[in-house]
């Protein structure tokens, strides 16, 4: 039999800890069982408010505010209603309602939040309750605003496993360079921001000499494809503010394409389209007409389609593949890491994509705080865009088209994006490396992998078939792209299925059965297998060590 | 008549080019009595490829030089095109498809010669004949009974023989009420609903015309259905017209049920489109999806101006109103539109999926086909399998069988070897002998080997009823069957056969393997 499990070094369960702390809070213990909470997490205050439900209407409950999270339990007793809410997702909090206003729940508080929902609560106008809970809020929703910590930084869970160790720069360049190599034909993609032409046309002999190195590197093909994400116009004009696009004259040895995939202004514009038509109401009437009027799924075919030919490039075009947009970190590292996840079934398992992400995104300088406003109050900021969402749902698309490609689930893709905004990871924080290293933010926070990685079962797409050499080239017709309707609808309760993930709930049964049984199997196989040490003296006996199997059918 | 009249050529080289994904055949042309056929030689795979002439629904020719090129558009919403060496040749064998395909009797379509292996005549029409479901509510409920006053199909030459009405009602009543309902096609029981003890029934509309006409008999029926169910129920007639539409058939004689006459009955109306309107809202749905042009930007307001989804979202939509009637209300529920015949079945129909568990096995669905839907080659009973599709993406656990089911039966209402689907009545049935002259549709199915893609290996019995979501966020193109042919299943298929993989471990392995003795008894 396989060697007995080591037992961990420092095993601190998530039950240990909570122990302790209800013991520690003693007088509070009634609350805290009305709240979870995690280490590090401190209760603020609560209060009873109306929480204005956009599908049941009004509902009496108690809202409790800690230094992470917004938690309504309700007070009525025909409703079993809970929120729970990380503040990192708000995005705005405004007063609605004034002193003299008269309505019925018209005075209160209006949280806008940046995962596609809104959250009203109506008070009363007596007792500056509204003032509390908006000052409350406020201050530590928006910590950065107020000199206070992000929530990572006191975040005390423990976890089996270190997910900031998911990521080794040094061995994972050791596989791969700056981004992706073909394993045959050896051409590479890599990446980088526009080259600062300006009006005059300005040129650099290093950079030309230097994309000439990065062409040589494959002896295949003379000709080395740069792929420019922004639209032809945009790049041009680009030129008037010191940037621009390789000229031919410059850059000769080089085929210039342009992929028309539009700006972060556009993409945020279009999601706030998103919103309008899905929250709190959907579009009745028109529905599809009124979803094509977003743009939202041109916008995912556009970046597909740039991925898919960045990807078809490197693997049947042999030919190398520079890409950049204007700065290098937005539509760039869509395109790279989408086109690695085409060539690469490495990045299609839950630690390959972990590392996509770390790398291509976070290690990339993706400016995550500029882009989602971590603990910022500045909700109009221009910055912010959602162009991580934005691959997270090609990656959603692509596992739609191809259910067994990749190890994760849907549940992994919307766990990310909740923890994008949460802050309660430190995955996710800071601009770049060098700001997150002045922070030790891996030796200060926790990271999301950890949480993702000690519970991967929760994760794992029981259809997952797992193929080395395959390349993936999803279908970017608008006919097969759809709305993600798990994620941006899936606060109206009238959209839900019966039952959460009912067909994954019950291949994960299968999936545990059929591993029981094979175990079973080999146990079994062990046991027949001839003139094996007496059984009943064997501290591993197989029939000793049967696994009790639990028939669901 | 003989078929070699029709068939103007013998044979010719041809190129076939079945869509993007496929490669090109090339090999030797032949039309048959029945198929058209290709035969690319011995050594290529496949070795023979067969169309069946029925399911051809258009045709074009065009020459050029010596050559020609027949496209086909057929029922499944396959587009072919076939390229022939030889002017003459294309021509002859343009014009022995359009004649063989065009052909009007039943009794010389394939199933009346078709004789595979394995399969013996009249072996799977006992399956699920409907008066079996009927002695079974009959003798449960003890307020019903089979009558076989349309025996001679005199009463309603578009009933089965055996129909079930309440047992208070005598069969001259029954007579009575048929002359006063369109078609003869009088109130009967379509489903019982035992949990409440309520019944959904089904109808044409009543004649009572500009004279506001009434009957006697149909009213009595109608009271005796609400008496039996429980004193003082209550009872929905679901008209699938609008009340405007309802109104206005009047004036060709028909109409509908006057408050006044019938106590206890609350008339709904919930308008659903059939007909023309559904016929061009699947054309121009069938245009965008088969529009070359990948990547179109309009493609959902296209989508949305085919409307195709908004009559699923209807359909379901009312379904869900009967279903509710019945199952929150403990009301007894009666369908009809005009004749009764359409979108009446498809409200019926849908309601028992919603309700009741046993249509959602794989026996109990065929059951339900066999009693429900006895037109066919109308785009409606493809709403009827779309809406069915629906169901299945949203409860991916309740239902037995799976896409494949669907995709088969579509196939098969349109063309087929089997003789199931043939003839638009019972009386039409009987005249042509189809039950013992060709091999049922279930014959075929219920084979071992098809099991595998017809059934859901995910299932697991659900006792409750399956509400489902009609939000337009919530309902999606069938790609598999509108974008069939555009598109590669493979992906899919893979992860088809890993489900299967792993539901059959399980069950090899298992230890009590239970499946739910589905397959039909004799």
């Amino acid at each position: 039999m396989a060697s007995a499990p080591t037992s961990k070094y420092n095993s601190h369960s998530l039950e240990n800890e909570s122990i302790k702390r209800t013991s520690r809070d003693g007088v509070n213990r009634d609350i805290g069982e009305a709240l979870p909470r995690l280490p590090g997490e401190t209760r603020i205050t609560d209060k009873e408010v109306i929480y204005i439900c956009p599908f049941n209407g009004p509902i009496k409950g108690r809202v409790y505010i800690t230094n992470y999270r917004l938690y309504l339990r309700s007070l009525e007793t025909d409703s079993a209603l809970i929120l729970d809410v990380p503040l990192g997702v708000i995005s705005r909090i405004e007063k609605m309602g004034g002193a003299t206003s008269r309505g019925e729940n018209s005075y209160g508080l209006d949280i806008t939040c940046k995962d596609m929902r809104n959250l009203r609560f109506a008070l009363k106008q007596e007792g500056h309750s509204r003032r509390d809970m908006f000052e409350i809020l406020t201050r530590y929703a928006f910590p950065l605003a107020h000199s206070l910590p992000i929530f990572a930084f006191l975040n005390e869970e423990k976890f089996d496993v270190d997910g900031w160790m998911v990521y080794n720069p040094v061995e994972e360049y050791r596989r791969q360079v700056l981004s992706w190599i073909h394993p045959e034909n050896k051409t590479v993609i890599m990446r980088c921001s526009q080259p600062l032409v300006g009006m005059s046309g300005k040129r650099n002999k290093d950079d030309e000499k230097y994309l000439d190195v990065i062409r040589e590197t494959n002896r295949q093909i003379n000709k080395l494809t740069i792929y420019d994400a922004r639209p032809n116009v945009n790049a041009v004009a680009n030129k008037a503010t010191g940037g621009g696009y390789e000229s031919d004259d410059a850059y000769h040895n080089a085929e210039l394409f342009f992929l028309d995939i539009h700006n972060i202004h556009v993409m945020r514009e279009s999601l706030k389209k998103v919103k309008d038509i899905v929250y709190p109401n959907v579009e009745e009437s028109h529905w599809l007409s009124s979803l094509e009027s977003t743009h939202w799924l041109e916008h995912i075919k556009l970046v597909l389609t740039g991925a898919i030919q960045v990807a078809d490039r490197v693997s049947s075009g042999k030919s190398s593949v520079v890409v950049h947009c204007s700065d290098g970190w937005d539509r760039t590292a869509q395109l790279t890491s989408l086109a690695m996840l085409m060539l690469d079934s490495y990045y299609r398992s839950i630690e390959g994509f972990e590392i996509l992400v770390q790398k291509e995104w976070i290690s990339f300088g993706h400016k995550f705080a500029s882009r989602i406003g971590h603990g910022d109050k500045n909700h109009a900021d221009a910055d912010r865009s959602p162009i991580f969402l934005q691959f997270v749902d090609c990656v959603w698309q692509m596992s739609k088209q191809f259910p067994t490609a990749f190890e994760f689930n849907e549940r992994f893709l919307i766990i990310i994006l909740d923890h994008l905004y949460s802050c309660r990871f430190g995955t996710f924080l800071y601009n770049c490396e060098s700001a997150r290293e002045k922070q030790k933010v891996t030796e200060r926070t926790v990271s999301l992998w950890s949480l993702i990685n000690s519970n991967k079962d929760k994760f794992k797409n029981p259809f997952y078939t797992k193929e080395i050499n395959r390349v993936l080239y999803p279908v970017a017709s608008m006919r097969h792209l759809e709305l993600w309707v798990n994620y941006y609808i899936r606060w109206n309760p009238r959209i839900k299925q019966q039952q959460p993930n009912p067909v994954e709930q019950r291949y994960m049964e299968l999936l545990a059965l059929r591993d029981e049984y094979i175990k079973r199997l080999e146990e079994l196989q062990l046991a027949n297998s001839p003139k094996l040490s007496d059984p009943s003296t064997s501290p591993s006996s197989p029939s000793q060590m049967m696994p009790h199997v639990q028939t669901h059918f | 008549m003989e078929f070699s009249e029709l068939i103007r050529t013998g044979q010719a080289q041809a190129e076939l080019l079945r869509g993007p994904e496929m490669p090109p055949l090339r090999g030797t042309l032949c039309v048959t009595g029945h198929h058209l056929l290709l035969s690319p030689g011995p050594q290529a795979t496949p070795d023979l490829w067969l169309l069946l002439l029925r399911s051809v629904d258009s045709i074009e020719k065009r020459v050029a030089g010596d050559a020609g090129t027949i496209t086909l558009r057929c029922k499944d919403l396959r587009v072919l095109q076939l390229d022939i060496e030889g002017v003459e040749a294309t021509l002859d064998i343009a014009r022995s498809i359009e004649a063989l395909s065009s052909l009007e009797s039943v009794i010389t379509s394939f199933p009346f010669f078709y004789r595979p292996k394995g399969l013996r005549l009249g072996e799977a029409w006992h399956f699920h004949p409907p008066e079996r479901y009927y002695k079974r509510i009959a003798r449960e409920t003890r307020a019903w009974r089979l009558s076989e006053a349309n025996e001679d199909f005199s009463l309603c030459p578009s009933y089965p023989r055996a129909v079930i009405v309440p047992r208070a009602v005598d069969d001259d009543a029954l007579a009575r009420s048929a002359r006063f309902r369109q078609g003869g096609r009088f109130p009967v029981l379509s489903y019982y609903h035992a949990p409440r003890g309520t019944v959904l029934l089904r109808s044409s509309q009543p004649l009572t015309g500009r004279q506001k006409l009434r009957c006697a008999e149909d009213e009595e029926l109608l009271r005796a259905v609400l008496a039996e169910a429980r004193p003082g129920a209550r009872g929905f007639i679901v008209d699938t017209r609008s009340a405007q539409a309802a109104k206005q058939a009047r004036m060709t004689g028909g109409g509908t049920e006057a408050k006044a006459a019938y106590p206890g009955w609350k008339r709904l109306h919930r308008p659903l489109e059939r007909g023309r309107p559904l016929q061009e809202s699947f054309v121009r749905l069938m245009e965008a999806c088969g529009d070359p042009e990948q990547s179109m930007d309009r493609w959902l307001s296209r989508l949305d101006g085919c409307r195709w989804l908004s009559h699923v979202k209807e359909a379901l939509s009312t379904a869900c109103l009967a279903a509710q009637g019945m199952e929150w209300e403990g009301a007894c529920i009666l369908v009809h539109g005009a004749e009764g015949t359409d979108s009446t079945l498809l409200v019926t129909s849908l309601a028992q999926l919603i309700l009741d568990p046993l249509s959602r096995t794989m026996a109990g669905f065929q059951e339900l086909i066999e009693r429900e839907w006895i037109q066919h080659e109308a785009p409606i009973f493809l709403l009827f399998l779309d809406c069915v599709w629906q169901l299945g993406r949203q409860f991916p656990l309740s239902l037995e069988f799976g896409e494949g089911m669907l995709l088969a039966l579509f196939d098969h209402s349109y063309a087929s070897p089997f003789g199931t689907f043939l003839c638009n009545s019972e009386k039409e049935r009987c005249l042509c002998e189809v039950r013992t002259r060709t091999h049922s549709l279930w014959s075929g199915l219920n084979q071992p080997k098809e099991q595998r893609k017809l059934r859901n290996p995910l299932y697991v019995p659900n006792p409750l009823a399956i509400w489902p979501s009609v939000e337009p966020q919530s309902l999606r193109l069938w790609q598999g069957l509108f974008l069939r042919w555009t598109h590669p299943p493979e992906p899919s298929e893979v992860a088809w056969e890993k489900v299967w993989q792993i539901a059959t471990d399980q069950k090899t392995e298992g230890s009590q393997p239970t499946d739910s003795a589905s397959e039909p008894q004799p």
